[in-house]
């Protein structure tokens, strides 16, 4: 759910570090692979749940010797994914997750949301944009 | 009956008269004829899969400078920069609303009118004037233009004009041309079978397109679920604690 968290730390993320989501407005997914599937394991900073898209930003865990790395997962909107069975309740700030995504075409740090494992509360969630669609 | 007593019922009489006559006063809000209209309610999902297959099986008859704009277009999205035509959160507007949205719809019946209101964005709503009122000769140029409609048994019939020439004719989220205005859509709006909407359109845009465009677009019902709210620009923020403990939006990026 979008929690009312200081996120300054995302702001400058998108502004300065190379986090390149079009967080802006009503958009093409042509940015994303959408054939590639990767996994992302870290720990959840906050479902953003907001129109036209949820935004799920993640804390990477970080590799031997770096820096944890924060990455903008994007969702669809939240009248789809409520239909699709995701809900602001599906993830919770400081939830640990593997996230499957299809990554920025750019290498950037952000993704399109195709499924989570939520390790914390068990559950699992994925979305099938063929079906309900936000996706071109 | 004496005077008195003749005087007495005179006025009740007329008083009974007014009443009747004031509760049949609002003949433009006759609610009972809404029995008569098909059942749409439930909320309506584009089906997107059959977007991409009308995109291309019937293509958009461009004008020779709208095509080569949207060969660039559809090029740039295809390879990792898709242009942001509707991040600014304005409205897709008339009528690719109808046609691209991934969002789902609701229509409202009341007396004399339509109204589709759609999920996801604020800003996507359509009053249909159903009340027989002749379409507007000159009227104030607007994202989704002035839409008058008929019943033509279960089939809606919606003539729309005067929408922006601003407003993006798109066949995608990525690809579009402003209309450049004379813009003209006529939609056939009907169930196919009971959850499945077929809105059948013909749009005239003289500036971008070297003919009459007939498309349809298809929408299925789902019940159980209502729309949400959706704010686009709120997708643009941030909401953090200021200096003061107050809950606030932040912009993500200058606006």
């Amino acid at each position: 759910m979008l929690q009312p968290v200081k996120l300054k730390a995302i702001a400058l993320f998108i502004c300065f570090l190379g986090v390149s989501l079009p967080t802006l407005g009503h958009h093409s997914f042509g940015m994303f692979d959408m054939q590639s599937f990767e996994p992302l394991e870290g720990t959840v900073v906050t479902f953003q749940w907001t129109n036209p898209h949820v935004i799920l930003w993640v804390e990477k865990i970080a590799d031997e010797g770096s820096e944890p790395e924060m990455w903008g997962i994007e969702l669809s909107s939240p009248g789809n994914l409520q239909r699709a069975g995701i809900t602001r309740l599906s993830l919770y700030r400081g939830d640990n997750v593997i996230v499957t995504m299809s990554p920025l075409r750019s290498g950037n740090h952000g993704g399109a949301f195709r499924a989570v494992e939520n390790l914390t509360t068990g559950m699992s969630y994925d979305y099938d944009y063929s079906e309900v669609g936000s996706v071109q | 009956m004496n005077s008195t007593k003749r005087l007495l019922f005179t006025i009740f009489m007329f008083s009974l008269c007014l009443w009747v006559q004031a509760a049949e006063e609002p003949a433009t809000m006759n609610y009972a004829e809404l029995d008569n209209l098909p059942d749409w309610s439930g909320i309506w999902t584009p089906d997107v899969a059959d977007q991409r297959a009308q995109a291309a099986a019937n293509l958009t008859p461009w004008t020779e400078e709208a095509a080569r704009t949207i060969a660039e277009m559809m090029e740039a999205d295809a390879t990792g920069t898709p242009a942001g035509i509707f991040q600014d959160c304005l409205p897709e507007g008339m009528p690719s609303w109808m046609l691209i949205s991934h969002n789902a719809f609701e229509v409202l019946f009341t007396p004399g009118r339509v109204t589709l209101l759609g999920e996801s964005d604020s800003n996507r709503l359509r009053r249909i004037y159903t009340d027989g009122r002749e379409q507007a000769e000159d009227p104030d140029l607007t994202y989704h233009g002035h839409s008058v409609g008929y019943w033509e048994g279960d089939t809606l019939v919606v003539d729309t004009v005067g929408i922006l020439p601003e407003v993006y004719l798109a066949v995608s989220e990525a690809t579009g041309v402003r209309n450049g205005g004379d813009m003209h859509v006529t939609e056939r709006i009907y169930l196919a079978d009971p959850d499945t909407m077929y809105i059948d359109l013909v749009i005239t845009a003289p500036h971008v397109l070297t003919e009459p465009w007939e498309t349809r677009r298809i929408y299925d019902r789902v019940r159980g679920f209502d729309i949400i709210e959706g704010v686009c620009l709120q997708g643009n923020s941030f909401n953090q604690i200021d200096e003061d403990g107050n809950i606030i939006f932040v912009p993500t990026m200058p606006q």
